[in-house]
This record gives C-alpha cells, structure tokens and sequence, in this order.
C-alpha cells in the first residue's frame, strides 16, 4: 500500500516539475525576444500562470495530489469501519450472519461484566497515562539537564520502545514468575514474603503488573516528546527569568511547563488512545485472566469475535469503542485548542 | 544610582580568547553604548556584566562594590534581549510584573509599580494582551518595561532595536534617549550600528577583536580617532584611508605625498614617523569640495539624496574614495573630478594604525 503511495506521489511531483518547466521555456523565449517587455512582473506570473493552466486545471491537480491518501484512508479506515457497524446489527458466526437489529447492543447494556469492563478500561487508562506522562516529564527533565554524560542516558531511555513488545513482555512475565522471576525471588530473599509470589495469579497483583509493563513501554516516547519540545523553548526566557532571580523550580512552573504545555496535552491525548487500546501487552502477560482482572474493551473485544467467533457481538463492542474513543478525542481537541490559545501558540 | 567599573576582564571559551584584558570604568547615569563588528565580543561582555557569563579573570565592581561572583539580582542589574525573551503564555501585564513576583512583591504594591512602568512607555491600555498581539515596537517596549519595574542601578539592553524595521529604529533610538533622561539611570547599550552609538551614547566604547579600541564621547570619535579601526567605523559613510608616505618634516607637520600624485602639508604631531614612513592619510567624505586643484577623483556611482550627493569612484593607483558634496553638484557619472581637501581636516595613521596626533582639534566637545 505505501510503495503504491509513493509512486503516486512521485507521479504528482513529477507532474508539478514538468509542468514549471515548460512555463520556464515559455518565459525563456518571451525574454529572448524582447527583455524591456518582461519588466512588468505581473506580466509573467499571468504567462507562468496561462501556461499552466493549459497543461492541467490547478483543482484537478489538487485532487490528484490528495487522492493516494484519501484512497489508501478509504480502504484502510473508512471500509472496515462501515463493515463493523454493519456487522455489529448481525448476529454472525462461523456458519453465516443474519440481521437481528439492536439484540447485540440491548445485550452489552444489561450486562453487569460489560460495565465493569469499561470501568476497568478506563481505571487502566487514568493510572498508565497518568504515570507515563509523570515519569515521562521527570525523565525528560533529568535528559534536558545540563549534565555530563547525558548524550548515554538519552540512548538508554529507548529500549523499551525499541525492542519489540512481544520480547519485551516475555521478560517481563520471566520478572513475574512466581518460582524464577528475580522479583519474587528478591522479594523473598529480604523477606517481604514467605513463600514464592505469581504476580499474574491474582486479581490486583495481576492488574497492576499490567500497568507496570505497559508504562515501561509507554514511558520512552513520552520522554522524547517532551525532551523534544523543553529543547523548543527559547534560552533567551531562562536567561530573562534567570536575571530577574527566578529560581529553577520557579522557571520549571512558569516557562518550562507552559512552554511545553501543548504538547502535553497532545501526548497525553495519543498516549490515551493507545493505552485504551493496548492489547498486545496484556494479552502477552494474563490473556485478560485471571477471572477477567485485566480484560480491557479491546481484549473482551477480542475474546468475543475472534476466541468465541461471535462476530456480530464483538462487532458490536468494537462500535462502542469507537463512540467512546471518537467522543473523548472530540473533547480532548476542544481542550487542546483552548489551551494553544491560552498559552499564546495560536 | 550607580557607577560601573570592570577592571581587567578577560574571557576565554575553550581555547578561543575573546576578550583582552578589558579595564572601564563607566560613570554614574552614563549612557555607555558598547560598539562593533560581530563577533568583537561586545555580546559577552555585556553578558559578565549581567552574570550571564563569567569572566576567565577580571572584577565587575558595581556601585564601589565587587559583584563578580554575585547573581544577576544582587548585582542590581536588568536586561533587556536582543529577541526581547517576552513569555508568550503570559498577559503584557504579567510579563512586565515578572521580576516582582519572584521577589514575592505585595499586591499593590506590585500592581503601582507594573502601572507606572506602562504609563511611562505607554503600554497602559495594552496590559490584557499577550505579546504575540503586539506589534515589534510595542514588544519591544514591554521588554524594557520588564527591566524598569525593578529599579536596578544598572540596565543593560542587548541590540534591542535590531529587530525592528528603519523607520521603528529611529523612533525607539529617540523614546531610549528620553527613557534614560527620565530614568536618570546607568545604561549600558549593545549594537553594532555606528548610528545608533553616536546618537545615544554619552560615551562609546569601540570593540574590535575582543579589544577596546577606544573609549570616548561621539565627538572624540569622530574627530579623534586613536586608531584606522575606529576612523573608519565611526562616521558615515566610511572615511576614507589614502596611502601616502612621508617626504619632509616641518614645523607645521609632515609633508605627505598622496597616491595618485597630490602633496599636503598635514597639521599633526609625526611622533611615531619620520621622512620615508609609509603612512595612511584618512579623509572623510564630508571634508572635501569641489574645485579646480586638489584629489583628482573619477566617479564611477552617483547618489543623490536630495541633501546631499554621495559619490564612489577611485584616485589615480585606483585607491576607492568615496565623497559627499551639495546636493546638486555639478557632477556626473563617469566624469572626473578635483576635489580640495583642507588638510587640517586629515587624520594620518602609521603602519600600525596608530593616529599621528592631530595640532588642531576641530569641534572638539569637552
């Protein structure tokens, strides 16, 4: 799909350097005719812009340039979405589909484990986001910091995000083994508990070692992000604040965090999303067990369509998802607008 | 107020010396405009006054005081950026109340202060918007009502107006004038426009290469450059430097022989040359006339500014030289010309660049 992309792309540029070439021509023999006659400017940007005019209308170039990206969100966004919404009115398995109008959505609405999920799902969300932009701001504050050897700590902080997530949580479920992991073993040996501890066997235990995963993965970008955007901020304004005796927490809360504000806003919105919808992680670590204590949306989603083969119900949850994610990205770019304007990006 | 003495600052990054040894004293409610081509250190010199930087080695003294190791705060010093370092998040008010919320300043205290600093740069009714609704000058403005609210002894301005456009400049050259007239306060001023420093300053000092070059009101500048550096960067346009060596010794000076053929007897003290030396005989475009005898000069470009008419063209050896006569005088393109030079007006430089000391001192101001 990309390589089609990049061909079409190549195709539209190559299109715009013909098309200037032949108006350079134009100009070329205009000029060799006559020089005084082209000092009016106005004069050849209209022979510039007639020429062009007649090799491709300027509308129909615009839409040839959008139409990779527009094609390639029809088929990759806008078909599959269509085609769930249909589906979740189905009541659809391996043997055929037929229509049962709202039974799928009338079901999740009674039922008691469909809410606790969502309840979960957005617990998860709240404590991974909120801890991953936490410890991401610390990080990025310490590589922002004029220390030495920071260039090295920068390198380190990638690997979670480097290293693939399937590898990387199956070290982390060695870490959580009851009988091997160096966590129980730890625990252990200063006597914190008695005998070894699984941490994925219980309910808490099991949620929350999800959690921890999920930031060690998440928390790497965040830094970057933020690293990126404190490294944005002009020194004139420490400079400024440093002569007026600003203090270093004072320049920290009064142009650090302003400064950088939007994007905070923006990553704890993309981080929101992707946490929502992290499957991989805690599919890896419990398969949503034990007793659904991690099962977020997106795993229950799973379960449902592709472990049970109800279609139409999973179809049905993936909706909700959908509705909930789009509403809260609704509100979450009001937010974000406002604060671009209060802090005077826009 | 304050005095400012900087005694033997050197600064060094890495291996690169950037200033030499620099000793100024600057006086109580001066306008001293530190001056030079870029990368002559005036920058960071002003940055170790204003603690920004430190010095290798050397004392800033303030106010009798040795603050050389003090914080910006404690040195009693503001600053103006040269981007005017403005907080785009924060209102035009609380930008300029910026300093006094550090100091943790009361409340009304605070609010008299910012609205006192606004009336005098007019920012009164600007106070709710935030910077990027402003215009440069006005930026600008908030920047220095910035540095007023806390009534340092001494303000430092970093080329503050070389954002603005031409016509803005000017305006801002003669509101900063007024400002330090009202303020009566010690400013120390960067730039690297001769204009600006001639203006405003009441003293200038000329860096050149980490050096000072010389330190010395517009006028001691103008007329008595103490070196070729200085004689050619103060004035507009730019004096003009003609080779010549030294054919005879007078009581009234040196007879000089210019190239392109014309001999002068020029009125300064030869302390350094003698009969032989090569030397550079500097004349400024505004001292010579046209006339029948004198500098034969052909002139290559006209410019005429209605006041007055610039022309470039060359002498003889093909030495540039650049003129300013009447505004409509009799001249043309591609014709040549004489143009007298009254000898008094010269300034001779050795082969170090040295100024032979002028006898007369034309519009010398004490």
């Amino acid at each position: 799909m990309c390589g089609i992309i990049l061909v079409a792309f190549i195709f539209a540029f190559g299109m715009v350097r013909k098309v200037d070439r032949f108006a350079a021509a134009a100009m070329l023999t205009m000029g060799g005719c006559n020089l005084a006659e082209m000092t009016d400017l106005t004069d050849a940007a209209r022979a510039i812009e007639g020429t062009r005019r007649k090799v491709l209308p300027e509308a129909w170039f615009a839409w040839l340039l959008v139409a990779p990206a527009m094609l390639f969100i029809a088929v990759i966004v806008a078909w599959p979405l269509a085609e769930t919404i249909r589906l979740s009115f189905m009541e659809a398995d391996l043997g055929g589909e037929h229509y049962v109008g709202l039974a799928n959505y009338q079901d999740l609405l009674e039922s008691r484990k469909f809410h606790d999920t969502i309840i979960r799902t957005f617990y998860w969300m709240f404590l991974s986001v909120s801890l991953k932009l936490i410890l991401g701001l610390i990080g990025a504050v310490l590589l922002n910091a004029a220390v030495p050897g920071r260039g090295l700590f920068r390198v380190l902080v990638m690997p979670p995000w480097v290293i693939p997530i399937a590898i990387g949580c199956i070290g982390w479920l060695w870490l959580y083994n009851g009988y091997f992991g160096i966590l129980s073993g730890t625990a252990q040996a200063i006597g914190l508990t008695d005998g070894p501890f699984e941490f994925l066997a219980y309910k808490n235990s099991a949620f929350y070692s999800a959690i921890v995963t999920d930031v060690w993965v998440g928390t790497p970008m965040v830094t970057l992000f933020f690293l990126a955007a404190m490294q944005g901020v002009s020194r004139d304004l420490y400079e400024a604040a440093w002569v007026d005796g600003a203090g270093r927490w004072y320049r920290f809360r009064r142009i650090t965090i302003p400064q950088i504000m939007p994007v905070i806003v923006s990553m704890a919105l993309l981080s929101a999303i992707w946490t929502f919808n992290s499957f991989e992680i805690i599919w890896i670590l419990t398969e949503g067990g034990p007793r659904s204590a991690t099962t977020t949306l997106i795993v229950d989603t799973y379960k449902t369509a592709i472990g049970n083969f109800k279609f139409g119900e999973g179809a049905a949850r993936a909706v909700v998802i959908v509705a909930l994610l789009a509403t809260f990205s609704l509100f979450y770019l009001f937010f974000l607008n406002k604060v671009n304007k209060h802090y005077g990006v826009k | 107020m304050a005095t400012l003495d900087l005694k033997a600052i050197n600064k060094s990054f890495g291996t690169a010396k950037v200033l030499h040894d620099i000793d100024l004293a600057i006086q109580d409610r001066e306008f001293v405009v530190f001056v030079g081509p870029s990368g002559c250190g005036k920058s960071t010199l002003l940055r170790i006054i204003a603690g920004l930087e430190e010095a290798t080695s050397g004392k800033i003294v303030i106010d009798g005081q040795d603050v050389s190791t003090a914080h910006p705060v404690d040195r009693g010093i503001s600053m103006v950026f040269q981007s005017y370092a403005l907080y785009p998040h924060l209102t035009v008010f609380e930008n300029i109340a910026f300093p006094l919320r550090v100091q943790k300043l009361q409340p009304t205290e605070l609010n008299a202060r910012v609205a006192k600093a606004a009336e005098i740069l007019q920012l009164s009714d600007k106070l709710k918007l935030k910077p990027g609704q402003l215009s440069g000058g006005q930026r600008q403005r908030v920047a220095i009502g910035r540095s007023i609210v806390r009534n340092p002894k001494v303000f430092l301005f970093d080329e503050p107006l070389s954002n603005l456009d031409a016509a803005l400049r000017g305006d801002m050259r003669v509101e900063l004038s007024q400002l330090h007239r009202e303020l009566d306060a010690t400013m120390v001023y960067v730039t690297h426009d001769q204009v600006e420093a001639m203006t405003m300053a009441d003293r200038i000092v000329v860096l050149n290469g980490g050096k000072v070059e010389q330190f010395g009101t517009p006028m001691e500048l103008y007329h008595h450059p103490a070196t070729k550096f200085v004689a050619s960067f103060i004035g507009q346009p730019n004096m003009n430097l003609v080779p010549g060596t030294i054919k005879e010794m007078t009581p009234d000076g040196p007879v000089v022989a210019l190239a392109g053929g014309h001999t002068m007897t020029i009125p300064v003290e030869a302390t350094t040359a003698h009969v032989g030396s090569k030397v550079e005989v500097g004349i400024r475009p505004e001292d010579v006339d046209l006339g029948t005898d004198g500098l034969e000069v052909s002139i290559r470009v006209l410019e005429r500014l209605g006041g007055a008419s610039i022309t470039y063209g060359s002498i003889g050896d093909g030495t540039a030289f650049r003129a300013s006569l009447s505004g409509n005088a009799p001249v043309r393109e591609g014709e040549t010309v004489h143009l007298t030079v009254d000898p008094a007006a010269c300034h001779v430089f050795d082969a170090d660049g040295r100024v032979l000391r002028r006898q007369a001192a034309p519009g010398l101001v004490a």
